[in-house]
């Protein structure tokens, strides 16, 4: 049995894959399996694992196609590990990150999670001088409800207790458990999180350093925004049942971050009115954004501002030298 | 003729909740065997006594807290060379999900709190699971015992004909039991010939009128003073608990032969192989759409037999009876209670 799995759901990314895989393989610990959950993809993507399986760690299991939430089930169900790791099929792994996460783990029997901060880099694989840098440590239900520190799906590597613990069956599934709800098709990861943070005993903890490259897609970001606040709003609406107090108690602040969120996204696509309007809406759900991180907050305040005013001549110098996301 | 074995149970419980039900269960056993003599002692919470108790087997029904751990500690030092069995009622994943702010603080105070016993008693396969997956303490040391209650009465309760229609929330009325979810989640069900009788009181009660207010089909029936009467005018029991480390209510309504729909979380997770049913997730849309499936059905299930025949109580107590016999083998003579108080 490999001590641990690691899940990579791929659809139609023959020309990422190779790059994900590389980086996996060349992990300083050396115990685990890849399953590579082939999504139902119509490019060359099963080829490009093929042609990897030289290494016997690597397993391609194809599927049609179920969405990100889907293949992440099928790889979670399909794991022999005690230890499942994710890395999407455009991300890669700085060597020692497997090692540091099992070290992680092995060390603090109360930590069902463990996530690391993140290097983001463009289409070329060129890194962008930008980080993600979540909070680490004491991490509470609420953190994850306001700046999900796991920051993206290529950043945790969890016990297989807490997929476990979170297991379950809809009536019309013939296959397998569920553990991310795949009729979410955005907002899957802070569901999934949301709901072992409210329903399990097990701690979420971030190790120090960047130790994931996430890729960014230059284009099209804020097109589904409206998409992706309504799922997120799915989300509050299906887990509030769990815990209605702490959702009194931290919903507006979490959809303040959402819209603040959302309104750099909109930044980053020099979209001035979106940006602005998201602006406004953040600031009217709560004040907790501007208290807790003021310096964001304000800049965030600020470009959308001169965006609207200005124009995208004002904050071009910024976005190229910045990249696009966070 | 050899002395019977002496087990004196410590709780600091004295509602009429699960703890005491069971506790009065084991006491009962006294009058059918005469090889272990039970006995309950009141204790207060915390407070540091010295109490070197006249018994083989010490076994706790207490609440493991950082305020209660000096008078634990007490407890085992004064009763040196006696077995002690800790009993744990109360604490559950869930629990820990709803109510723990630090979990590593409570896990370190759960492991030392079981550090001080020779046994932990489990009140479920699933809390037992627990313990383990998280290390509170070595599979080896922990039993399970499911609680359980004097059954006859509820395997009694006739049977009801016709549709399920009735559905009964049966507990005190407070977060941990989740009635905030099954109302709205009741409202949403169109079905007009479905009813919801609340047997309970305490402090959300208010809350939940409010939550109820405008939907006839909704009744508050206070307090059940008897849980049997309670049952045998309803068809389904549902149990939407957030955390629940057995439920008690769960084995009565099977017992019942009602239909039992309830949370998938900690020990009611005992209850499937009973024939209990579970909401798909946690959520208004798969619990009404839960009630709505049962509604569909016959009222009554096949199973009828197999739930009836499940002796619980004899599992029980017989669980209990070879426990407390392998302790023998490691107590001591019994001195005389000897009581005086530090504070």
């Amino acid at each position: 049995m490999p001590y641990v799995s690691i899940v990579v759901p791929a659809y139609n990314v023959a020309r990422t894959l190779p790059e994900t895989l590389r980086a996996l393989l060349a992990q300083s610990f050396v115990d685990f399996e890849i399953l590579v959950i082939d999504d139902g993809s119509t490019d060359e993507t099963a080829n490009v694992v093929r042609g990897f399986q030289s290494d016997d760690r690597v397993r391609l299991i194809s599927q049609r196609n179920r969405g990100l939430a889907g293949a992440r089930n099928s790889g979670i169900a399909a794991a022999r590990g005690g230890l499942i790791g994710f890395c999407d099929a455009d991300d890669t792994w700085e060597p020692e990150k497997l090692n540091i996460h099992v070290r992680h783990l092995h060390a603090n029997p109360d930590v069902g999670v463990s996530y690391s901060g993140s290097a983001l880099m463009d289409e070329e694989s060129i890194q962008l001088g930008r980080y993600q840098s979540p909070r680490l440590l004491a991490v509470r239900p609420e953190h994850i409800f306001k700046r999900n520190p796991i920051g993206n799906g290529s950043a945790p590597v969890m016990r297989r207790a807490v997929f476990d613990a979170i297991a379950y069956r809809p009536a019309f599934e013939a296959e397998r458990d569920w553990y991310f709800d795949e009729t979410f098709r955005q907002s899957e990861d802070i569901e999934c999180w949301l709901r072992i943070a409210l329903t399990t005993a097990w701690c979420f903890e971030g190790v120090e350093g960047h130790l994931t490259n996430y890729r960014i897609n230059a284009s099209g970001l804020s097109a589904n925004t409206d998409r992706q606040l309504a799922s997120w709003e799915n989300m509050v609406t299906k887990l509030r049942p769990i815990n209605p107090t702490f959702f009194d108690t931290h919903e507006a602040a979490a959809r303040s971050y959402q819209y603040r969120y959302l309104a750099r996204r909109a930044v980053s696509d020099l979209d001035g009115a979106r940006a602005w309007d998201h602006v406004l809406l953040s600031l009217q759900q709560s004040h907790r954004p501007v208290l807790e991180e003021p310096m964001k907050t304000v800049q965030t305040v600020v470009a959308a501002a001169a965006l609207k005013i200005v124009g995208p001549g004002a904050l071009r110098p910024f976005l190229l030298a910045k990249g696009t996301k966070s | 003729m050899t002395c019977p074995l002496k087990v004196v149970h410590l709780v600091d419980d004295t509602t009429a909740g699960g703890v005491t039900r069971v506790v009065d269960f084991i006491l009962s056993s006294n009058a059918t065997q005469s090889e272990i003599r039970h006995e309950r002692q009141i204790v207060s919470r915390g407070k540091l006594q010295v109490t070197r108790y006249d018994a083989d087997v010490i076994v706790s029904h207490l609440t493991v807290s950082w305020r209660s751990l000096p008078s634990l500690l007490l407890l085992k030092a004064s009763n040196v060379g006696k077995r002690l069995i800790h009993v744990e009622h109360s604490y559950t994943e869930a629990f820990v999900a709803h109510n723990v702010t630090n979990q590593r603080r409570f896990f370190s105070l759960l492991r030392n709190g079981f550090s001080l016993f020779d046994r932990i008693v489990s009140v479920s396969f699933a809390q037992a699971d627990w313990f383990v997956a998280q290390k509170l303490c070595a599979g080896d040391k922990v039993s399970t015992i499911q609680s359980c209650v004097d059954l006859a009465p509820f395997q009694d309760i006739p049977m009801r004909d016709g549709p399920a229609r009735i559905f009964a929330a049966i507990g005190r009325l407070d977060r941990q039991k989740g009635f905030d979810a099954l109302i709205v989640a009741f409202k949403a069900c169109a079905a007009e010939d479905i009813r919801l009788h609340v047997f309970g009181e305490g402090e959300e009660e208010e809350h939940l009128r409010a939550l109820a207010a405008g939907d006839t089909r909704i009744e508050f029936k206070g307090f059940a003073a008897s849980p049997i009467d309670a049952l045998a005018q309803v068809d389904v029991v549902i149990m939407p608990s957030r955390w629940e480390a057995y439920g008690l209510v769960a084995i009565e309504a099977l017992s019942a032969n009602r239909t039992l729909i309830c949370t998938d979380v900690d020990g009611l997770r005992d209850h499937k192989s009973l024939g209990a049913e579970f909401f798909e997730q946690y959520s208004i849309g798969c619990i009404s759409s839960k009630i709505a499936e049962v509604r569909s059905r016959a009222a009554g299930s096949a199973k009828e037999n197999d739930r009836r025949s499940k002796p619980l109580g004899e599992i029980f107590l017989s669980k209990w009876q070879a426990l407390l016999s392998e302790q023998q083998e490691a107590s001591v003579n019994r001195p005389a209670i000897t009581s005086s108080e530090v504070q």
